[in-house]
């Protein structure tokens, strides 16, 4: 593995809201076409990392690489042009627009600054609707769907602007088994077919084992394992920081 | 409605209207111009809230557009069209600079400026007395050439306006304000640049909002500060709301309606305001979603009767 490989990095990344350490001095690293996981209990600072790193909040220190280029206190539009985008925890999506429409803003903000023909841009909102099984809801509108659909939406959208790295808050909530299972299939296509990378907070436990390459551990606003599915589950941290919590692993 | 019959539903008002002023005699073609520039201003501040924001500063842009006609008329011999162009041309400057500014914040604080702005105006044209002071500019007259045709030109050119700021909301571009209104966080987190796009828009409806301004100093040869106060956007809001913000034909049936309730109230001499008030309240309580709205259910009934 070079260095060359990295596609993102996070260096003492911390975030400081009045008296809370939110993010404390995080170091990460994600390789191209990797599926990395964070982890963590409630509150442990995983969407503050997911705006950190979305440029969506300003770090109180540290500095953030991807893609070679230093995108330290960047606009979200800025870092979202450089590869990586993110959905969000909760509403991530166009609550009054037709599931066609919302994909379409997001291929939209991905080809800003490319030259494509409109039957190119069609192609590829189709694509998007298609590989989230969405095509039997492009023309119905997006508050009117059912939850997992919504989920299964905001993906869409953020797939549609072709991310190199694509940043997944909490995707599968509200998903029945059967999507998470169609989901996961999707994730290891994102890696395989289009060489995206993934990073995926989640509390489905099963889901996070099953699908990441390696995965961080955050607690308190700090890192305290980092590994393999097997190395993380064994880790006495780990057992630790989630005893007593109702996510068992 | 589909999007198809609300581009024939402008036309054919449109065309209602111009048959207004051919057969109408001279009183009807005065409230269709009057009709015609306020379905403008309602189509420009429908055109803002499609990115989520009341812009009560569009009264400030429609005086501006005025003003700078008037002094145009009254200080240079520049051929009509120009004068035409320059007005919504100013309106365009100052708008991008204003919404550069102010597109930073949001909601009532956003709505809030927009009223202060106007009103700062409107105190300015007072004090200047190279735009007349009080008592305003007079004189606006169109080109001999014009004159006769003036109500036609204008209803054509506000429905002109009116069906461009309708096909720039179909357009991706249109799409991104409304989506912008929806969660501008994320249209920002797929890469749209978020903040260039309001200012956009924002200075689209302004430039239309200048331009309807100089078409009616032109139509009214006289213009005073009275005419460009808040109360103005207050007007625009009302003709919305009670035609239906829903649909780009709710601002231009709204200004139909009230305009022509104005002017038979004022023919009472009575304080047409006290009636734009009743509208607003009986539209607000009876028909939400504005005459449009109203037209929509009726259609949707007789088809689920039939
Ligand atoms: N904008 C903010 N201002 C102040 N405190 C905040 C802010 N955002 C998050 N916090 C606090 O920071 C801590 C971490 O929150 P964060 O949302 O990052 O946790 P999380 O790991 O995503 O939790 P969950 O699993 O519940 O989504 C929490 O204590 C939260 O209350
Ligand atoms: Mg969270």
């Amino acid at each position: 593995m070079t260095d060359g490989d990295i596609l993102l990095s996070g260096r003492n990344l911390s975030k400081q809201f009045k008296g809370l350490r939110a993010v404390a001095g995080v170091d990460i690293d994600i390789r191209r076409g990797e599926i990395v996981g964070l982890i963590g209990p409630n509150g442990a600072g995983k969407s503050t990392m997911f705006n950190l790193l979305s440029g969506f909040l300003p770090p109180t220190t540290g500095q953030l690489f991807i893609a070679g280029a230093n995108m330290t206190g960047a606009t979200p539009e800025r870092i979202s042009q450089q590869g990586l985008v993110r959905t969000f925890q909760h509403g991530s999506y166009l609550p009054s627009m037709t599931v066609r429409d919302n994909v379409l803003i997001g291929s939209l903000g991905g080809m800003r600054n490319a030259r494509v023909s409109r039957a190119e841009q069609n192609k590829g909102i189709d694509e998007a609707i298609a590989l989230f099984g969405l095509s039997n809801h492009w023309n119905n509108v997006a508050k009117n769907l059912s939850h997992g659909l919504q989920r299964l939406l905001s993906m869409a959208i953020a797939f549609a602007a072709r991310p190199s790295l694509i940043c997944l808050d909490e995707p599968l909530t509200g998903l029945n088994q059967t999507e998470v299972t169609g989901t996961l299939q999707v994730y290891r296509r994102l890696k395989t077919d289009y060489g995206m990378s993934i990073l995926l907070v989640e509390h489905n436990m099963r889901a996070v084992m099953n699908i990441c390459d390696r995965i961080y551990v955050l607690h308190h606003g700090e890192i305290i394992c980092t590994g393999t599915p097997d190395e993380v589950k064994n880790s006495d941290a780990v057992l630790k920081a989630y005893l007593g919590e109702a996510h068992g692993i | 409605m589909t999007e198809y019959k609300e581009w024939i539903g402008i036309v054919a008002i449109a065309c209602a209207l111009l048959a207004g002023v051919a057969f109408g005699g001279s009183y009807i073609g005065t409230l269709v111009v009057w009709i015609a520039i306020a379905a403008v201003m309602a189509s420009s501040l429908r055109f803002v809230l499609l990115i989520g924001e009341l812009n009560f500063a569009s009264a400030a842009f429609f005086g501006i557009g005025a003003y700078c006609t008037g002094y145009i008329v009254n200080h240079a011999d520049l051929p009509f069209v120009l004068t035409l162009a320059l007005s919504g041309g100013l309106a365009l400057v100052v708008s991008i600079v204003f919404g550069g500014i102010t597109l930073k914040v949001k909601g009532p604080y956003f709505l809030l400026i927009g009223f202060a702005f106007t009103e700062a105006l409107r105190i300015f044209y007072t004090r200047m007395e190279a735009l007349g002071g009080n008592s305003g500019l007079v004189g606006i007259f169109p080109p001999a050439w014009l004159d006769a045709h003036y109500q036609y030109f204008t209803t054509v050119l506000c429905f002109l306006l009116i069906l461009g700021l309708l096909g720039i909301e179909r357009s991706h571009l249109g799409k991104i304000f409304i989506a912008i209104r929806d969660n501008e966080n994320v249209v920002r987190s797929v890469g749209n640049r978020v903040f260039f796009t309001k200012v956009v828009c924002f200075a689209i409806a302004s430039t239309v909002a200048g331009l309807a301004g100089s078409l009616h100093a032109f139509a009214n040869n006289v213009i005073s500060p009275l005419d460009f106060g808040f109360m103005l956007s207050i007007f625009a809001l009302a003709y919305l709301k009670v035609g239906g913000e829903d649909s780009p034909l709710g601002p231009v049936m709204g200004a139909a309606l009230l305009v022509c309730v104005a002017s038979y109230a004022q023919s009472l001499g009575g304080n047409e305001h006290i009636l734009y008030g009743l509208a607003i309240v009986l539209s607000v309580l009876f028909m939400p979603k504005g005459l449009a709205g109203l037209a929509d259910l009726l259609r949707r009934k007789k088809e689920s009767v039939a």
